[in-house]
């Protein structure tokens, strides 16, 4: 599992972020068909400062390498964001960010 | 365990806007909602996350998704109100289990999230958001051609 892409612009007060995750998001039915373990993201969080800006629980039905897009206010240019996601197996995995 | 009127009173700089409090935050729809995550109807997956599947059909709910999926396995889906949505969640009806994703809006959060998704074959995508305890909806049909030639 590799690290998390994320670009963090912000502009006139909106920072927009786009990020991809490094998973293979196997859904149940694949697993099956290769015989291995379903595991896919269940949870994705970001914060800038400890803040919340993005939360999200998530399906089996996110594509591969899920890619992810969103907004928020209330941030600074050269403000970290963090992404954290977490899966059905339990794993984590942290990225992060600058704001530009 | 902390009594809530303690809690509510720690969450400083919060915006006065409806105060979320942090129990409530999204990782807990998978670990407090299950039934959501395995509920095949639409209607029953709202109702587990919401609490009612009474949604009004809104024009101010967006939901960007492409007529035809040439790759199913990666359908580009945008959701986006610019009413004040607490929470956003995508459903859909081609697949073992109808629960896509639920967002919880934060405090500095804007309710347009955009992420790729799986059917396996052509279905409605349908997008709720809850504003004030109200839910407003809207959906579209996406058309999943799995490995032919559009159309």
């Amino acid at each position: 599992m590799g690290k998390t892409r994320i670009k963090a612009k912000l502009k006139k007060g909106v920072v927009t972020v786009k990020a991809m995750a490094k998973h293979a998001m196997m859904s149940y039915d694949e697993a099956k068909k290769k015989g291995k373990t379903a595991n896919f993201i269940t949870n994705i969080i970001a914060t800038v400062n400890g803040t919340t800006v993005y939360e999200v629980s998530t399906s089996q039905f996110l594509s591969k390498n899920p890619y992810m897009k969103f907004k928020f206010t209330g941030a600074n240019k050269g403000d970290k964001l963090k992404l954290t996601w977490t899966d059905l197996s339990g794993a984590t995995n942290t990225g992060t960010g600058k704001i530009k | 365990m902390m009594n809530r009127r303690n809690f509510l009173g720690l969450s400083i700089g919060v915006a006065a806007a409806a105060i979320i409090p942090a129990n409530l935050s999204a990782t807990d729809f998978r670990a407090t909602k299950p039934k959501a995550w395995t509920a095949k109807n639409v209607n029953d997956a709202i109702t587990e996350i919401f609490g009612t599947s009474n949604t009004t059909v809104s024009k101010k709910v967006k939901l960007k998704a492409p007529d035809i999926a040439e790759n199913g396995a990666v359908i580009p889906v945008t959701i986006s109100t610019k009413m004040k949505a607490k929470t956003m969640a995508i459903f859909q009806d081609a697949n073992p289990e109808s629960a896509v994703a639920v967002f919880t809006v934060p405090a500095a959060g804007i309710p347009d999230y955009s992420v790729r998704i799986k059917m396996s074959k052509t279905g409605t995508v349908t997008a709720v958001a809850d504003v004030d305890g109200k839910l407003y909806s809207t959906s579209k049909v996406v058309k999943v051609t799995i490995g032919g030639c559009g159309g």
